[in-house]
């Protein structure tokens, strides 16, 4: 008997399933099997729903059985950050107070597509509170915990989705990202993420954090997975004002399409003074990669560090506007790291808003200028490897910071204005991930996909099976 | 702004909010204010142009005029 491999990657599940190899009813119960032996180790689910699981996956057996065709990812498992409507769930969005609500009637529109395209819900993750958070820290659910090191943090908001696809809990997870939620994780657990442009994938269904920053994409182990998963999920909807998409611009077909002649930009300055020695030493580890197949360039962007105070300031001014009731009437039925910061959001001045919200579109320029000399940019995703859960402070050049801020800020200026970027996992000998950003302009995704692929292939990038006992 | 002067302005605009700030919450309040002060302080760096109507908040109508929809 053949030992199921938790990491394989999606399309190669999609191809046992749809080629008779293996039943999506066999995968759905290992996945489900494993679940129960290391959540509780990693505890990046937060629900699982087992019997909609079975049920689907032996729907996708039936099918194929009858002769049907089957839709490209069927029978892949696939779980969603606990913001993402389930039918006859109540989406948590890692809160207390949510609990409260009713159970979602429909599922959201991203389900929707995973589903339509014959992927197998699994569950939901775990997150920090109303994905406030860049830790994976919760003081309802508990601590996320890195598959790579269970005493270190996954990263946030959408910690219970880096951590699952890393640790072999799901091939393709669900995530959301305001200023670096997708990114984070994926750095610190080491896949691969995509956050699309704004206004790409529907929003529908999910609970909204700050409604002019919020993007939804996939995380996965594998470029392949990342880019089929993307193609799915894309499409118009109705139920997100902010969606543009009018139809998909497939990904998939062309990520072996090559990189010859791309120029790479490398923004220093702003950006170097941010990072430890080690995620400047794995950006050189990509740009040596990349120098080999198209021009590399050292540019400067140094107005990201106003564009990104200019994000702080709407996200906290926004969200704070949004939990308003709840804060004044249950305030300590917040998770006390977000709700403070709420609390001081609420009471900024609006001329500082009104300054922030023309600042990011003067930021919006200046970052268009890039793309027309480069056609990617490369960013460290965080400034250092994953934290230990707890950690208050990072030392960065020299600098005492606070951590929670820190660990986002190379990732909040490019979600400010929107852009796509597919996060890659660079692993240093015998260490812990740390995720490089790739940067393109509006509605450029596969190029920021392919450069990824180059990577990949050229053995640079790579999600790595944790060698951690939590995950065997 | 001085702590105190970030205090005052905390107290005063919690009020006119409806928002009470409870005494274990205050030194994060206050800790995020300055906070976001000092972020407030870095958009003071972007030289935007005099003419900034491109730089203006939009409002953007969901409904285009050639999609033949009405609100």
């Amino acid at each position: 008997m053949t030992v199921f491999d938790p990491f394989l990657p999606a399309v190669e599940i999609a191809r046992r399933v749809r080629d008779g190899d293996i039943f999506a009813g066999v995968v759905a119960e290992e996945y489900l099997s494993r679940i129960t032996a290391i959540n509780p180790r990693i505890n990046a689910y937060t629900d699982v729903v087992a019997d909609r699981a079975i049920s689907h996956a032996v729907q996708v057996d039936r099918d194929r059985a009858d002769g049907k065709p089957l839709p490209p990812l069927a029978g892949v498992p696939y779980a969603a950050k606990n913001l993402y409507d389930i039918a006859g769930r109540t989406t948590r969005a890692g809160s207390k107070i949510n609990r409260e609500n009713p159970p979602a009637k429909r599922d959201a529109d991203l389900i929707e597509r995973m589903d339509a395209a014959g992927a197998v819900c699994l569950g939901a993750l775990n997150m920090g509170e109303f994905a406030y958070d860049f830790t994976g820290e919760n003081v309802h659910d508990g601590a996320c915990r890195n598959p790579h090191d269970t005493t270190r943090m996954t990263g946030g908001s959408s910690s219970g989705s880096g951590a699952a696809t890393a640790a072999g809990l799901a091939p393709i997870s669900l995530g959301s990202d305001t200023n670096g939620s997708l990114r984070v994780p994926a750095s610190l657990c080491g896949v691969y993420s995509l956050k699309p442009t704004y206004g790409r994938l529907s929003r529908g269904g999910s609970f909204p954090f700050v409604d002019s920053l919020d993007h939804v994409g996939p995380l996965a182990r594998t470029v392949e997975d990342l880019a089929l998963a993307f193609d799915c999920l894309q499409g118009p909807s109705t139920r997100d004002h902010a969606c543009r998409a009018t139809h998909v611009q497939p990904t998939f077909d062309s990520l072996n399409s090559g990189i010859s002649g791309f120029r790479i930009g490398v923004p220093r300055g702003w950006f170097d003074a941010q990072c430890t020695d080690d995620a400047l030493s794995r950006r050189a580890q990509v740009i040596q990669a990349l120098s080999e197949s198209c021009t590399t360039e050292d540019i400067t962007l140094d107005e990201a560090e106003i564009g990104r105070a200019a994000a702080y300031l709407i996200t906290n001014s926004e969200s704070a506007t949004f939990h308003l009731p709840n804060l004044r009437t249950r305030a300590d039925d917040f998770d006390p790291d977000t709700r403070d910061r709420f609390l001081a959001g609420a009471l900024l001045p609006a001329a500082w808003i009104q300054k922030a919200q023309r600042v990011r579109h003067w930021w919006l320029h200046h970052a268009l200028k890039a793309f027309e000399t480069c056609d990617v940019l490369v960013v460290p995703a965080t400034p250092c490897t994953a934290p230990l859960i707890g950690q208050k402070t990072l030392e960065v050049a020299g600098t005492e910071r606070l951590l929670r801020p820190v660990l986002g800020l190379l990732a909040q200026p490019f979600s400010a204005i929107g852009l796509p970027v597919v996060t890659v996992p660079v692993f240093a000998d015998d260490d812990l991930p740390l995720g490089m950003q790739i940067v393109a302009a509006p509605w450029c995704e596969e190029k920021a996909l392919r450069v990824a692929r180059f990577l990949e292939q050229a053995g640079v990038a790579a999600a790595r099976s944790p060698r951690s006992s939590t995950t065997a | 702004m001085t702590k105190e002067t970030n205090a005052t302005y905390i107290t005063a605009t919690a009020e006119m909010l409806g928002l009470e700030i409870a005494a274990n919450h205050r030194a994060g309040v206050e800790q995020f204010f300055a906070l976001a002060k000092d972020m407030a302080a870095s958009l003071e760096k972007a030289s935007l142009p005099a003419n900034d109507a491109d730089l203006a908040p939009i409002l953007c109508l969901p409904v285009t005029p050639d999609s033949g929809e009405t609100a």
